[in-house]
């Protein structure tokens, strides 16, 4: 359920842009969260949509990209995506690795009018 | 691209400063409720408490009953109730840190709300998170819960005593691990029989204190 307390802080961070930028409506907001992160799509939609309610982001569509985990090898410097999460070097079989994507929340950009 | 979590992370960045500065180690404890976190941080106030300043911060929904548990020690406890939060933040271990006297510490032990996703994703600031998984949950936690199994420093395998009596593959546990985390130290224990707490002991006494780097190098600071 970390997802709600996730989607309160977006929604406080779109409001205050929002606000800095004088829109009078927010109309997307772009995000995009890594896999490992483990968030439900529809239980952040539900989230977001109830943390923004009533205010000038209650109509943005919300558009949720999952990024795949990608980790570089320590050793041998190969960039591989994880898969069945396997953590191991594709290339050399190390373990010793360092994370590159798939831990993000990211808010991308926000539009509006 | 702006990080949802900033603020979480900024507090965080706050508290790791502050315990950095008063030499004293966080340690964030994160297992699903009933794995034996509790029993855990008994054991280790039986053991260490002599040896080593111990304060804990007790994580819980609701209920005062961990920190109860734990008053026996005399060392100092704080309880956070997180009122139906399934994980503690940043903002409430800064709120709670004045409440302990730091430069007094060693150690604080932070014993998360019970849930193996939520705490994953919250900074708190502290030094190292460490994993308590047990065998009755079954053989699957680290494939289901990835991101907890590559953060944490260490492992604790808890009630190895009641594997006869469960369908838990001790096999099927270290293979999942091995590919998640093919390096994190492993510690196989049994909170009530006492199994495999020396280790423990030995391990966690090894990060509050590390052994002193012998003779420096020549080839070091000139």
């Amino acid at each position: 359920m970390h997802e709600i307390r996730i989607a309160e802080d977006l929604s406080a961070i779109v409001l205050e842009a929002a606000k800095q930028e004088n829109l009078s409506k927010v109309t997307m907001v772009n995000i995009s969260f890594g896999q490992l992160v483990q968030i439900v799509p529809a239980i952040f939609e539900f989230a977001f949509r109830e943390s923004v309610r009533d205010s000038i982001a209650q109509d943005a569509e919300l558009s949720l990209e999952i990024v795949p985990v990608k980790m570089k090898c320590a050793v041998c410097g190969t960039d591989f995506q994880v898969k069945e999460n396997h953590f191991a070097c594709t290339d050399c079989g190390s373990t010793d690795l360092k994370i590159i994507h798939g831990k993000e929340l990211f808010i991308k950009s926000i539009e509006g009018e | 691209m702006k990080n949802i979590l900033d603020r979480n992370q900024n507090k965080a960045d706050e508290v790791r400063k502050i315990l950095s500065s008063q030499k004293v180690i966080m340690v964030n404890i994160i297992s699903s409720p009933g794995a034996g976190k509790t029993t855990l941080l008994e054991r280790t106030c039986e053991k260490l408490a002599s040896r080593f300043r111990i304060g804990v911060i007790e994580g819980d929904i609701t209920t005062d009953r961990d920190a109860q548990r734990l008053k026996k020690y005399n060392i100092p406890i704080v309880v956070i109730n997180t009122e139906g939060g399934c994980h503690l933040d940043s903002h409430s271990i800064s709120k709670v840190l004045d409440s302990f006297d730091l430069a007094s510490l060693d150690v604080l032990f932070v014993e998360n709300v019970g849930n193996l996703i939520c705490p994953s994703q919250f900074d708190l600031g502290e030094t190292f998170k460490l994993a308590v998984v047990s065998t009755t949950e079954g053989d699957d936690k680290p494939a289901k819960y990835p991101m907890l199994f590559r953060e944490a420093r260490a492992i604790i395998l808890n009630k190895t005593d009641l594997i006869p009596y469960t369908n838990f593959s001790r096999q099927n546990f270290i293979t999942d691990l091995r590919n998640i985390n093919g390096s994190v130290p492993l510690l196989e224990v049994s909170c009530t029989k006492g199994d495999g707490l020396n280790e423990w002991f030995n391990w966690i006494s090894g990060q509050i204190d590390p052994p002193a780097t012998s003779v420096a190098s020549p080839l070091k600071g000139g």
